[in-house]
């Protein structure tokens, strides 16, 4: 791997920097809030690529997964456990509440797996409201010690953890199936590949890292007014938006959505409100019609296109869909 | 007793909704390949209309359902000038039917964001002098514009079967749905039959939305719900089986009672949700497969 020794210092740098920045300069408390959102929407949509992106199995019910790590991670700490051990039960559980979930549904194809994944976290979330009392919080023995930075260095860890996860599995023969899955199934089951093997890899992985990040959004919040809001479909939604906006299917593009999405919302919600939300949703279309490889891509594409006037938008072949 | 035949009742009378809900979504889906996951959305923006044309004018909300057919269809034309026409050039149906997905997905972050800033998050409902109007049949009682419901989803669902069924136009979608090339080359205007189909397909969200407006509630970010129901009922009616719709609503309604007398109220559209995801799984083509 000596030809990415580049890209390899240059993230080692970033991850120095990011360590560093609390201790040399002091953040206020909204940046650093601001900062663990992107750290778990990082999370996030680094998960739902892994099967999204690189399996091409569109994932409605990464909620359930966020949701079951949030809750797992808020009563294993509850119960005085140290907060790492609590983070990655959170994570256990999540790949556990995977099996249950995707071993039936990911003998779903195409929309199908959509839909069903969509329909199984929505019972979570019932089954979830009807359980457990409406509030759920910490013993104010935690709310007194409550500070930002511990949260700040745990995102921080699962977030680069995650980015580092994608990363080698891009580089393994798990990841060549993965893709191999999203771009032909049928091809890639001719040729000897165990389709729905590497759907179960990618779906507990990619659940794992939901988990891990309920469990950094239980550390940073303490309690919950209404439990069910973590289970709401939000949670889905924006990881995808995330992801997709960014560049499916690509290493960094996740990272640069969720930076973009996170940041640039806390900036629109305070000079546009609610319109904020409405540029988002049109800019999300304009990606998924004219970029399908994300703001990632985007560079590349332009050039494409700026080639290629006069022809279909999308002629190029088999390069237009393949984010997905 | 008493409870048992209510409970049914009211599972017959949402079932008969649901079948409504759903026609939109399954005409988009089953016959033309795009997967409209705004559809609730759409729904939502349909009672919207129907409440204002009551509260400003004073319009009977089953009144209002031609007006509100014919802006819904106005809408649905732009719909699909807009989003759905490009995909058209995809090579393939999955790809068509994944990114109709993501980009409708958009499409429900514009319209529910933009519904809240302009009529509120609030909860809204049409009050009209019937509105609490019960009638009693065999010991179970069934509210009027519950029983108007079910009247305008088995109106609809007919109209619906013979446009598709015994019209040109429905012969020329049923042509471009098969093959799309080989259709136009009988001189059959594809996309003029897409465009209209879609706003078709958009009309009868918003008749499902002026119907749950009168007898329900609606809220701006409401439309997720309605769009689960509206799936699980096509995929329970068999993909491309329109005819089934309105039936397989009912089966869901029923489904929903039955959950009610077993497992208690909390739990309705849990175990209604599992039963659909275990059809999914063992009878993918549906619990009203076609016979041919």
């Amino acid at each position: 791997m000596l030809p990415d020794w580049k890209r390899l210092l240059v993230i080692g740098l970033l991850v120095l920097a990011f360590m560093a920045a609390p201790m040399v300069i002091e953040i206020g408390t909204g940046s650093l809030n601001l900062l663990i959102m992107v750290f778990i929407f990082v999370i996030l949509s680094q998960s739902w690529n892994i099967i999204g992106g690189y399996t091409g199995q569109i994932n409605l019910g990464l909620a359930a997964f966020f949701g079951c790590g949030v809750l797992v991670t808020h009563f294993v700490w509850k119960a005085e456990m140290p907060i790492y051990l609590a983070v990655i039960a959170g994570g256990l559980s999540a790949v556990v509440l995977a099996g249950i979930i995707g071993l039936p549904t990911l003998r779903l194809k195409g929309a199908y797996f959509a839909i069903g994944t969509f329909a199984l976290a929505e019972v979570c979330r019932i089954v979830v409201g009807n359980i457990f009392e409406r509030m759920i919080e910490m013993p104010g023995s935690y709310a007194a010690s409550y500070s930002l930075i511990p949260r700040y260095y745990l995102g921080l860890t699962v977030a680069f953890a995650a980015i580092a996860v994608t990363y080698f599995i891009t580089r393994s023969k798990l990841g060549l199936g993965m893709v191999a899955v999203r771009d032909s199934e049928q091809a890639a089951q001719v040729t000897g590949v165990n389709s729905f093997k590497y759907k179960v890899y990618a779906l507990l992985i990619s659940a794992f890292l939901a988990g891990l990040g309920g469990g950094v959004y239980a550390f940073m919040r303490l309690s919950f007014h209404y439990v069910t809001a973590v289970f709401s479909p939000i949670w889905t939604f924006e990881p995808l938006m995330a992801a997709v906006i960014g560049g499916s299917g690509t290493l960094i593009g996740p990272v640069i959505g969720s930076i973009f999405l996170v940041v640039l919302s806390e900036i629109f919600a305070l000079t546009l409100g609610e319109a904020h939300l409405i540029i988002f949703g049109l800019l999300f279309i304009l990606v998924v019609m004219y970029f399908p490889y994300g703001l990632v891509g985007s560079v590349s594409r332009i050039r494409q296109i700026i080639s290629r006037v006069g022809r279909g938008l999308c002629e190029t072949g088999e390069n237009c869909r393949k984010g997905f | 007793m008493e409870f048992v035949l209510q409970t049914i009742a009211n599972g017959l009378l949402a079932g008969a909704l649901y079948g409504l809900v759903a026609l939109g979504l399954g005409l988009l889906m089953g016959v033309m390949k795009f997967l409209n996951i705004a559809h609730g959305t759409f729904i939502i923006l349909g009672g919207y209309l129907s409440f204002w044309l009551f509260n400003l004018w004073g319009i009977d909300p089953f009144l209002s359902i031609p007006l509100v057919m014919i802006a819904m269809f106005l809408i649905g034309l732009v719909f699909y000038r807009l989003a759905l026409s490009p995909l058209l050039k995809l090579p393939d149906v999955g790809m068509r039917i994944d990114t109709s997905m993501l980009i409708t997905f958009g499409l429900i972050w514009v319209l529910d964001n933009a519904m809240t800033m302009l009529w509120t998050p609030n909860v809204r409902t049409i009050l009209t002098s019937y509105t609490g109007e019960t009638f009693r049949f065999f010991g179970a009682r069934f509210s009027f514009t519950g029983l108007c419901g079910v009247g305008i989803a088995v109106l609809v669902g007919l109209a619906l079967y013979s446009v598709l069924s015994r019209t040109y136009f429905g012969k020329h979608l049923r042509a471009a749905t098969q093959d799309a090339e080989a259709a136009s080359l009988c001189g059959v205007n594809v996309q003029r039959v897409y465009l209209i189909s879609t706003g078709i397909a958009i009309a009868l969200a918003g008749v499902a939305g002026a119907v749950i407006v009168s007898s329900y509630s609606i809220s701006a970010s409401g439309g997720i719900g309605w769009l689960l129901i509206a799936f699980v009922v096509m995929v329970l009616a068999g993909e491309g089986n329109i005819n089934a719709i309105i039936p397989a609503g009912l089966v869901y309604g029923l489904l929903e009672a039955g959950s009610v007398l077993i497992f208690g109220v909390p739990y309705r559209q849990a175990i209604a949700l599992l039963v659909f995801v275990l059809v999914l799984m063992f009878k993918p083509q549906g619990l009203f497969a076609k016979r041919e």
